[in-house]
């Protein structure tokens, strides 16, 4: 399944497969192949490929290089499709031919789904899809993949065991036709291609220059580089710009078959997209919105989620005071109270707030005002040295930095590239928000500070990661990544209004996904850390929690770390929670949990906020005063504490080179920035 | 071709907002080129700004295309008077 982005190929994909892939109003949002299975009208198995959309074959950024690999059959993990399902979007038909006049060189079957039929009608145009079958010869399914319909006609076209042959006419220029057929034979000889394939696959050559590998790709002869390289030699000598005419050649076709095709039954003014760009888009109303947007999302965090936090934190006391009155005193009762609930019970009160934000995210989503977003950051995002495409992975990366890291594959160059890469784990993504909330919660406690108060200090949090990001970015450039400022050319697509069940299946997914690390790594290392933090015990029974902590196995390794971490105010507890929290940043709060919890008495269920609150230094200071709690929010904006997110990285720049340097210049930010904000405070009497 | 019209050939980030354009000329990198002819952006295309001086958004056989400046610099267009360049709703 192929087509330009924002096609509405992912949608039926859902929808012919009864999957529930990742969906929304924005370019880029597939960058790798999704795999699904459908069932024929015979109810015979068909396994359906969802590819990542691209406006060509002619590969410019390693998404695009996954579809051209799949169709050339040069994957090692993925033979050659038997069939080609293009979507096409009726509304935009003629910029979307041009991919879809590629693709029919390869003399494969293929079925044209024209999707957003609704869309071309509401926008005054008729497309007539009888006459598009009969112009290429092979099935035109109109159909609307939102709304389910032409589902039928699809999965019947795809059940056709002989699908006819595209009747695709298109006479190659007369200068460029001697080096595809050079070409042609090269590749039939020595890459083992069809003719037919070959053909299509020299075409592309001529335009694309074999410039973007990806791993899993099969590299090319040498003799037909060797070509390529001469005929490139030739042109560049006399000046003929040949990939252009082949361009224009194509277009040239597609523009005659395409006034065959559609009658416009009406022309229009300024769209209902139009007149919101107008505002959303403007130069002073556009930032206005945006800012509106960002507050009223912190707002929500800390004003709807206080009453369901409340409960699920009442629920979690209840649980543990249950267990505790249930059971007889001993270990497997504290491992149970203080350990698995006391750690796993402190973050799932936090699900609310993921959840709020998730809203807001599938609500930008499903609009298309992430595009929008992209557009109004370009300008910043052009004095680092970037360009609004850069800000999609980064704006992502404010729920996750592995999907915002995956995202960057939609950048064509290299450089920028990468440079997205290093700087979006400093977006602080959801797993940082128990950690803030937790903070914010010590800093502030009561119901009697104001919601804004307590959104002005997590927004602060938010912008210091987006201005450390646009920092480095900027640094970045201009030293290890040195280049002008990339081109940017993106389609914005038309609004949607948001898609309620889409939005709530995405919240629902993010919600299971946080519970299910609760329930495993988190469940896992509260365990682990409730073990580590109770033994070996102290021979003397009098000892104080605190002192049987201490001495215990993680007490040890967090006394090794407090020479590193005193300077900025953390104590060796601290230095516990900030080893664990490595696995995933929301560790940190369950490990508090645990180790708090296990130095408070047996039988009290003290909320942590107030548990934090009353810890102290030996000296009798207290340890989390509002400086310590800041210093430790800064620490979480800048450290690189997410192996998830190291193994993408790894995975993404096929080198640890990458990841290590990521994991050195952000913890190491983290702990400078900590230590002059610490020092400084002190020094101003904070 | 005429040196009227090579007077008043102008780049697209100059064209003003609702102003239409017949694309005359890419300049730029080769693999900038072809990406903005393959998006139908190509030579003779017309192209209509909606908005934006630095960043711009335009509308091109009915699809709105955001460039940035360096892009938007790179593409030479010639006004046109009161045509406009297609649309998709």
């Amino acid at each position: 399944m192929v087509g330009n982005p924002n096609s509405g190929k992912t949608t039926l994909f859902n929808a012919l497969t009864g999957l529930r892939q990742k969906v929304g109003n924005y370019p880029g949002v597939t960058v790798e192949k999704k795999i699904g299975t459908t069932w024929s009208q015979h109810g015979k198995p068909i396994q359906v490929i969802d590819l990542p959309g691209a406006y060509s074959l002619a590969a410019r950024s390693p998404d695009e290089a996954v579809l051209r690999d799949v169709l050339f059959g040069r994957r090692e993990d993925t033979p050659q499709p038997d069939r080609i399902i293009c979507v096409v979007d009726a509304a935009n038909l003629e910029r979307n031919l041009y991919l879809v006049h590629q693709i029919l060189d390869l003399g494969r079957p293929v079925i044209i789904a024209l999707n957003m039929m609704d869309m071309a009608a509401a926008a005054g145009m008729k497309v007539d899809a009888a006459e598009l079958e009969g112009e290429l010869g092979v099935p035109v399914i109109p159909c609307e993949a939102v709304h389910g319909k032409g589902l039928v006609g699809l999965r019947l076209a795809m059940s056709r065991v002989d699908l006819p042959l595209a009747r695709h006419s298109w006479d190659v220029p007369a200068p460029v036709a001697p080096a595809v057929a050079e070409l042609q034979a090269a590749l039939t000889d020595h890459d083992g291609r069809p003719p037919l394939v070959a053909r299509a696959e020299a075409l592309l050559l001529l335009t694309d220059l074999d410039s973007v590998r990806v791993a899993g790709s099969r590299p090319l002869s040498h003799r037909t580089h060797e070509i390529l390289a001469h005929w490139r030699q030739r042109w560049v000598t006399t000046g003929a710009d040949w990939s252009a005419t082949l361009i224009r050649s194509r277009h040239d076709a597609i523009g005659a078959l395409c006034r065959g095709v559609v009658t416009r039954t009406r022309e229009q003014g300024p769209s209902r997209s139009d007149r919101i760009d107008a505002v959303l888009c403007h130069s002073v109303w556009g930032w206005a919105v945006f800012g509106v947007i960002m507050a009223a999302l912190f707002f929500s965090i800390f004003s709807l989620a206080e009453g369901p936090m409340d409960f699920i934190g009442r629920q979690v006391a209840a649980l543990a005071d249950w267990v505790q009155g249930a059971m007889a005193p001993g270990d497997l009762r504290l491992l149970l109270t203080k350990g698995v609930i006391g750690g796993v019970g402190t973050v799932v009160v936090f699900l609310p707030q993921i959840l709020i934000l998730f809203f807001f995210v599938g609500l930008l989503e499903s609009t298309g005002y992430m595009a929008r977003a992209a557009f109004i950051m370009d300008r910043p995002m052009s004095k680092v040295g970037l360009n609004g495409r850069s800000f999609i992975p980064l704006l992502g990366s404010y729920a996750c930095a592995i999907p915002g890291i995956m995202a960057t594959r939609t950048i064509e160059n290299a450089r920028d590239r990468l440079v997205t890469i290093l700087v979006a784990p400093l977006m602080s993504c959801s797993a940082r928000l128990p950690v803030y909330l937790l903070m914010i919660a010590t800093l502030l406690p009561g119901d009697t500070v104001p919601a804004a108060r307590k959104a002005g200090i997590m927004l602060l949090m938010y912008v210091l990661g987006t201005a450390g990001a646009f920092g480095f970015a900027w640094l970045f450039k201009r030293t290890l990544f040195k280049g002008a400022p990339p081109h940017m050319i993106m389609e914005l697509p038309p609004y949607q209004p948001p898609r309620p069940w889409e939005i709530l299946r995405h919240m629902a997914e993010r919600a299971w996904l946080f519970l299910k690390n609760a329930g495993t790594i988190i469940l896992a290392i509260s365990i682990v850390l409730w073990f580590l933090t109770t033994y070996p015990k102290l021979p003397d029974p009098t000892a104080t929690p605190t002192e049987q902590i201490a001495h215990s196995f993680a007490g040890q390794a967090g006394h090794a770390l407090e020479p590193v971490i005193r300077p900025l105010g953390f104590d060796w507890r601290i230095g516990i929670g900030l080893i664990t929290s490595f696995a995933a940043r929301e560790v940190f709060v369950s490990s508090m949990g645990v180790i708090f919890g296990v130095e408070t008495p047996e039988d009290n269920t003290t909320p942590l906020r107030d548990a934090l609150r009353s810890a102290h230094w030996p000296g009798g200071a207290p340890l989390f005063t509002p400086l310590v709690c800041l210093t430790l929010m800064v620490y979480y904006v800048f450290a690189m504490q997410c192996m998830s997110t190291v193994a993408v990285v790894k995975r993404e720049t096929n080198s640890w080179r990458w990841p290590l340097f990521q994991i050195f210049y952000m913890t190491g930010t983290a702990w400078l920035v900590c230590f002059i904000l610490y020092q400084a405070g002190r020094a101003l009497g904070y | 071709m005429p040196s009227s019209s090579l007077n008043a050939r102008v780049q697209l980030c100059q064209l003003p907002a609702g102003a239409t354009g017949r694309v005359c000329q890419l300049t730029g990198d080769e693999s900038f080129c072809q990406r903005v002819r393959e998006m139908g952006f190509g030579e003779a295309a017309l192209v209509t700004k909606i908005s934006g001086t630095t960043t711009s958004l335009c509308l091109v056989k009915g699809t709105r295309i955001a460039l940035n400046h360096r892009a938007a610099m790179n593409i030479l267009v010639e006004p046109i008077p009161a045509v406009r360049a297609g649309r998709t709703e």
